[in-house]
């Protein structure tokens, strides 16, 4: 099992309702492969989030099979990273005692944390910046740090709850290319929740589009852009624009056919 | 720069006019000088009380002592057990209509029964400003302990921390700003309830000071005192801030 690195994260017949009895997902699979980055699109309220937070351990598997890298999730795994919208810099820590956080509740030795979070921030573009408190960095910096600590941690699996959610286009762009270069570097597996369809398939090895609640998986399209890839020369490429549609086409049919599905049972809003 | 001194000439000028007003009033007896003093007699008492025989002085290390004795019972006590309802909420659910009602009750009325237990002395004193400081700290330590960011506490637990962990290296640093803003409310609360005291029967302090001269008809004593009274509050204050600035510098 543990050997199998094209099942390295397996999510297999998941669903799971909220606790007033609301469906989140229903009979969800997913399997992502070891080093993959794979995305996870969906309108809003599709539970892309629920499947994140399962595979974090924040919620229980209340129904099928959730595995990573052979076991059950539990949050605090140290093989595991996870990184919100929000860049939850604590104010009262400078960037780089921010982004020695994880490593320092992970109880590794001093001298390391310093020395990578350092290498971290060199790479997110923050030299210079290692002593401010998180007041003074504007939003993108602010999630730069985040990049860093959650970088640093040495975790094989990243999951990415719509990290670039919360900044200005032009800010995401920059972080996109960030996070490709970063991801390039050390090939590590990858699952990221984003609204964001652009930014889905200018990252990702597979998209994959969820419906409207309850959430249930509408396509597993394969993004076979070559890498490295650059957010600025993918804007140039037929093949880019080409995936796009389709994921947009997909996503769009998941809309219909829930807003079909509903129209039975719910009034019309 | 330039701006900021103008209105600091012009609140000058008119403190020295007011004053001015004040002794003429008092020296031409439009108003009885029993009632208002005047402003050289004041400034006489004040310099003496301060810089000669140290009357004011002396009485001022009693309230000062007194003061500090109540303001750290009270905000030891007071984040003691805001923590502790913060930990274990049962605890809060069990004591609060019991704190509830103490809280609501006009403190200065338990002022008799303080002398009572504690006596004439320094104990009675202390008690009311602890009386005062402990619920103002504890209602600020709960809140902020509270308030706490829940996406702080998730990053933290995804991060693998205890909850122990969490909470003094989260929970507890978040809520020092709030904490903090309660103790600097609380010091002034104490220092209001030692003077309290000291009014209502007391051997030493400003209070006690106070009483004494208002009962001799010294206007000009008291108003001496007052003055003393209000710079060492906003002394205190800046005290506070100075601290506050220095430990919440990532504010």
């Amino acid at each position: 099992m543990a050997s199998d690195k094209t099942r390295w994260i397996e999510i297999s017949g998941v669903s799971h309702a909220f606790s007033h009895g609301v469906p989140a997902i229903q009979d969800i699979s997913i399997t992502v492969g070891k080093g993959e980055f794979v995305s996870i699109v969906g309108p809003s309220g599709c539970g892309k989030t629920t499947v994140l937070n399962l595979l974090a351990g924040l919620i229980d598997v209340q129904g099928g099979v959730v595995h990573l890298a052979s076991r059950k999730p539990r949050a605090g795994r140290h093989d595991v990273a996870y990184m919100l919208a929000r860049d939850c810099l604590f104010p009262w820590r400078t960037a780089i005692e921010n982004a020695m956080l994880g490593a320092e509740l992970r109880n590794m030795s001093r001298q390391k944390r310093l020395s990578r979070a350092k290498a971290f921030l060199k790479r997110v573009g923050l030299e210079g910046f290692e002593n401010q408190y998180p007041k003074a960095l504007s939003h993108g910096m602010r999630q730069r740090v985040a990049l860093a600590r959650t970088f640093s941690l040495d975790s094989e699996i990243l999951l990415m709850d719509e990290p670039f959610g919360a900044l200005d286009a032009q800010t995401k762009l920059q972080l996109e290319d960030l996070l490709l270069n970063l991801w390039n570097d050390e090939r590590r597996t990858v699952v990221f929740i984003t609204h964001d369809l652009a930014e889905a398939v200018i990252l990702s090895d597979r998209v994959i589009v969820m419906s409207a609640r309850p959430g249930r998986i509408m396509d597993d399209i394969p993004i076979p852009l070559r890498r490295p890839r650059s957010v600025r020369e993918l804007q140039k490429d037929p093949a880019y624009h080409e995936l796009y549609a389709k994921v947009w086409e997909r996503l769009e049919a998941g809309l219909v056919r829930s807003m079909v599905a509903n129209q039975g049972s719910a009034t019309p809003t | 720069m330039k701006q900021h001194w103008n209105i600091r000439i012009a609140q000058l000028g008119v403190v020295v006019v007011f004053l001015l007003l004040w002794q003429w009033a008092s020296v031409a007896k439009l108003i009885d000088p029993l009632f208002i003093g005047r402003p050289t007699g004041i400034f006489r008492y004040l310099f003496r009380g301060v810089f000669v025989d140290g009357v004011i002085i002396k009485e001022a290390l009693w309230t000062i002592g007194e003061t500090l004795a109540a303001f750290i019972l009270g905000s030891v006590t007071g984040i003691g057990f805001g923590l502790l309802f913060v930990v274990y909420p049962l605890s809060e659910r069990f004591l609060d209509p019991i704190l509830a009602g103490l809280n609501a009750l006009p403190r200065v009325a338990l002022a008799p029964l303080f002398l009572l237990w504690f006596g004439l002395g320094i104990g009675s004193k202390i008690a009311l400003g602890f009386s005062l400081t402990f619920f103002i700290v504890l209602s600020n330590t709960v809140a902020g302990a509270r308030s706490v960011d829940p996406d702080w506490l998730t990053l933290s637990r995804t991060l693998g921390a205890s909850r122990s962990t969490i909470f003094f290296k989260v929970v507890l640093i978040s809520a020092v700003p709030t904490i903090f803003s309660g103790l600097k409310l609380g010091l002034i609360y104490a220092l209001l309830g030692v003077i309290a005291g000291e009014i209502i029967a007391s051997q030493h302090g400003l209070g006690q000071l106070l009483t004494y001269l208002a009962g001799t008809f010294d206007t000009n004593g008291v108003f001496a005192v007052l003055m003393f009274l209000g710079v060492l509050g906003v002394g205190l204050t800046k005290l506070m801030d100075a601290l506050e600035r220095y430990l919440l510098k990532w504010q």
